[in-house]
């Protein structure tokens, strides 16, 4: 793997407070990687320190092999579309899309028309006319990306672009982003604290809590191998238990709630008899029935609430204190009721540790 | 790796200081340094020492049109407040266009030259104008003398201050949650008790700012009372202004005018504790 | 309740437009004393103001001193109010309060300072002086309104247009610079107004040579009422009437044009 854009021991303070906890990150050309985040994770300041906008206090960004240490940001040659998208608003869709072309010293008449064209390819042909306040929002975050592409960047940020967006709309700008960045190729990095963006958008994610990355890796590795309980929280649904190792070489453990388990063997932190550990159990992974199932490792639990999607249900019941959610699939829920005393159950390869 | 800052926020300090000294130089040059001579010259003309400061404070002429200029910037406060929260409040109610309108005639007025303003008062009250006129046509007999009284020069005084009562009521007004008077209204507050108990309480801040301000402005009004006002109920500026005019008084003229500031300073002093005063000119 | 208060508000609206509508007659009165109704009505004393040195020359003297009044404020307050705005530093407190300063000095203790002030810098009764002190009663207003529009301004913008390729020079001239254009204008005019109207100062130091229109309007007012006052009062009262009604006269002609046109072509042009 060629590394193009490359983080190494990036650092970041304000005063005494730590935004970035030394921060290695390698992206491959062509790649869409995601920041995925709370907010003060230290996503958006690993961007604006990509895009120049901030200084590193220590630690390099490169890219492919050229440090950017010391180039300003009007030299980085990055594009970067922003949450509000930051259009000007005294220039017309095609004058903002020229913009970056009029910086290159590209004639007006050529760059307006190189401005039409990437227009039309992010849906916009005949809109060039237009001020950004005579645009819809979808449309004044296409003309965002086509002005932040038109003038071939070596990078593409994007900083929670489609935050302002409602739920149809994000939807059909994800699929428009993801056309538009595999038909160019460009290196993006998008930034987003909404989990689902990332799982449908991304080559890979990188996870950031607290000014750390937590776990890099593709989508669905880190919904079903969450190495950290920060990520295996964050990133959809879960049940975390409480447990202690009972005997790491057998790989067992001990829970209150769901009692003497073993675990998956992939991904696995490296452990030790009695070390506390938390255990990651998906809702979708676990069954419900009224009697323990041979074969499956089973605990009990009380019905509380059952909440209908139409095409699935969440199961939400206790176990002791402690709350255990289940998700059903078509027909299996029409059997319990509330109040129903009930058995999970789930194979020893949905369960994966991680750490405390 | 370390680079000096380039962020768009911090760059080295001496850049904001750059970009302020020539207007610091100049307000220092040509404000502070006239009003240092003011200072200067109350203690000084015509001989050294707090003379000035001690014959006005205690002649009888100075203290009398101190109380005045009090008296009178409390009335014309008063006044501003009792024309503009009925018309605030209308415009919260009317509709939007009326309200753009009214909104309008206030930016109208506020805009015209307090000149004008005080002339069209001259016109109105004048020995042959309207007002007379309209006396004397329902049945009233002789008009009585309005020009050149307290009347005349509070009332235009009303007229010219009001706007900024107003605007400073209607800001706070129009940021009422209007469920805030619907559920009040809910719980049975009805016309008065619900102007009491939830307007005027909501409002207050919006008095308090428009009623120190007009109240400070006008302490320091010189044009309209000396044109429309009774010439035996000065106000301080028109008495400071006559010190220098007229006699050619300096020293005392100049111990006044510092006395007067020093009022107007504590008052917004005051205020600035409480509230911040770019708040109460934004 | 609601009624009386709906009563006094009405009271209120016809007191702060009476005496700005009476001036108009009055100008056209053929009376030269303030009579009302106006025997007759003529165009007479606009002929004469239009004509009148006496009267024309304070005019020109008033937009020249508002004219440079409003360069020299305009040239000082906007790199500080950035420097206000955008940085934090020490001090910048005190320096806010300074700027508005001149706004808590009354107007006659300022007049006394600049009267002896420019007395001994040879500046009293010259138009620079009452340029200089001008260009002072000008920089809180000129501040405040600009300062509000500053702060509202995106950063965003700026930071786009460097990633986009613009040197911070360059950012400042195609961007930042354009997008406050409205807010530097409105500012600026402020300055403007606030020099034409000053009354005060100008009283004390601006002399014969220097007479600016406020001025010779005081004394003339002050001298038992020229006729003349009554058409400055008008021009005066229908320049602001009409900078004010024009958008307003214009965004309602282009709805009704944009009704109008919307009826005659098909929906889907719109």
């Amino acid at each position: 793997m060629t590394s193009y854009l490359t983080l190494s021991g990036v650092n970041k303070q304000y005063g005494a407070f730590t935004a970035l906890d030394h921060v290695d990150l390698d992206v491959e050309k062509g790649e869409f990687v995601t920041f995925l985040g709370p907010s003060g994770s230290g996503k958006t300041t690993t961007l604006m320190i990509i895009a120049g906008f901030e200084d590193a206090t220590d630690g390099a960004v490169e890219v492919a092999g050229q440090s950017l240490a010391g180039l300003a940001p009007q030299d980085r040659n990055i594009g970067i579309v922003f949450q509000n998208y930051a259009l000007f608003p005294h220039k017309t869709a095609a004058e903002n899309v020229y913009f970056p072309l009029q910086m290159r010293s590209v004639k007006r008449a050529e760059g307006l028309a190189r401005a039409e064209e990437m227009l039309t390819l992010v849906g916009l042909e005949g809109f060039g006319h237009r001020y950004p306040k005579e645009l819809s929002g979808g449309q004044q975050q296409r003309v965002a990306l086509a002005r932040a592409l038109v003038f071939e960047p070596d990078l593409l940020l994007l900083d929670e672009p489609l935050g302002a967006l409602d739920k149809n709309l994000r939807e059909q700008m994800q699929i428009e982003i993801k056309r538009i960045q595999r038909k160019l190729g460009v290196t993006t990095i998008f930034v987003t604290h909404d989990q689902s963006e990332a799982m449908s958008m991304s080559d890979r994610i990188v996870v950031f809590d607290k000014g750390n990355i937590q776990q890099a890796g593709r989508p669905l590795d880190i919904y079903h191998r969450p190495q950290t309980r920060f990520v295996a929280d964050f990133i959809g649904e879960t049940n975390l238990f409480d447990a202690t190792v009972t005997d790491a070489a057998a790989r067992r453990a001990q829970s209150p709630v769901l009692g003497e388990v073993s675990y998956a063997a992939e991904g696995l932190p490296a452990l030790a008899d009695g070390q506390e550990v938390a255990l990651v159990l998906r809702p979708e992974q676990m069954k419900l029935s009224r009697d323990p199932v041979p074969g499956r490792m089973n605990a009990a639990m009380t019905v509380e609430t059952i909440v209908n999607f139409g095409d699935s249900a969440l199961v939400i019941g206790r176990h002791g204190g402690t709350p255990i959610r289940v998700r059903l699939h078509g027909a299996d829920v029409v059997i319990l009721k509330e109040g129903d005393a009930a058995t999970v159950s789930w194979t020893e390869d949905a369960v994966y540790v991680v750490t405390r | 790796m370390s680079t000096a800052p380039r962020s768009l926020t911090d760059r080295p300090t001496l850049w904001p200081w750059l970009l302020l000294t020539p207007l610091a130089l100049y307000l220092a040059i040509f404000f502070l340094v006239p009003l240092a001579q003011v200072a200067w010259m109350s203690v000084s003309e015509p001989t050294p020492g707090f003379g000035n400061y001690a014959d006005a404070l205690t002649g009888t002429l100075f203290r009398k049109v101190m109380l005045n200029t009090f008296f009178t910037a409390a009335l014309v406060a008063f006044c501003c407040l009792l024309v503009g929260y009925p018309l605030a409040w209308l415009m919260t109610k009317t509709t939007p266009a009326r309200a753009t309108a009214i909104l309008l005639l206030i930016t109208m007025s506020f805009w015209t030259s307090f000149l004008v303003r005080t002339y069209a008062w001259m016109v109105l009250l004048g020995r042959n104008g309207p007002v007379a006129w309209a006396i004397e046509a329902l049945g009233y007999g002789e008009p009585p003398q309005m020009l050149f009284t307290r009347f005349a020069s509070t009332l235009a005084m009303v007229h010219i201050l009001a706007p900024y009562m107003i605007m400073n009521i209607y800001s706070v007004m129009t940021k009422i949650d209007p469920a805030l008077i619907r559920s009040a209204e809910s719980m049975g507050a009805r016309g008065g008790s619900l102007m009491r108990h939830v307007y005027l309480p909501l409002t207050a801040p919006g008095i308090a700012n428009g009623a120190v301000l007009v109240f400070v402005i006008c302490l320091g009004f010189y044009v309209t009372p000396v044109l429309l006002g009774s010439p035996r109920e000065q106000m301080a500026a028109g008495l400071i202004g006559r010190q220098i005019e007229e006699f050619l008084a300096f020293g005392p003229g100049s111990a006044m005018a510092m006395i007067l500031l020093a009022v107007t300073l504590v008052i917004l002093a005051v205020y600035h504790r409480r509230f911040g005063l770019d708040r109460l000119y934004g | 309740m609601n009624a009386s208060l709906r009563l006094i508000g009405i009271f209120a609206i016809v007191f702060i437009a009476a005496p700005l509508l009476i001036v108009v007659p009055m100008s056209l009165s053929t009376s030269a004393s303030l009579q009302f109704p106006p025997p007759g009505l003529w165009l007479g004393y606009y002929a004469s103001y239009f004509t009148d040195m006496s009267w024309l020359r304070p005019t020109w003297n008033s937009l020249v001193i508002a004219f440079f009044t409003t360069l020299l404020t305009m040239a000082l307050v906007v790199p500080a109010t950035f420097a206000l705005v955008r940085h934090r530093f020490y001090g910048k407190s005190v320096a806010n309060l300074m700027m508005l300063m001149p706004l808590a000095v009354p107007h006659i203790v300022m007049a006394v300072g600049y009267y002896s002030y420019f007395g001994d810098l040879r500046l009293v009764f010259s138009k620079t002086g009452v340029v200089l002190a001008h260009t002072c009663l000008s920089v809180p207003i000129t501040f405040l309104v600009l300062s509000a529009n500053l702060k509202g301004f995106d950063r965003n913008l700026e930071r786009a247009a460097r990633s986009l390729g613009a040197t911070p020079r360059q950012v400042f001239v195609h961007i930042t610079l354009p997008i406050l254009r409205p807010s530097l204008t409105i500012s600026a005019l402020f300055a403007f107004i606030q020099s034409f109207d000053e009354t005060v100062v100008a009283l004390f130091i601006s002399g014969r040579d220097a007479e600016t229109l406020p001025r010779k309007m005081f004394d003339s007012i002050r001298q038992e009422a020229d006729p003349v006052i009554a058409v400055i009062s008008t021009l005066l009262f229908l320049i602001v009437a009409l900078a004010l009604l024009a958008p307003h006269a214009m965004r309602l002609t282009r709805r009704m044009l944009a009704t109008a046109s919307r009826r005659t072509t098909p929906r889907d042009q719109t």
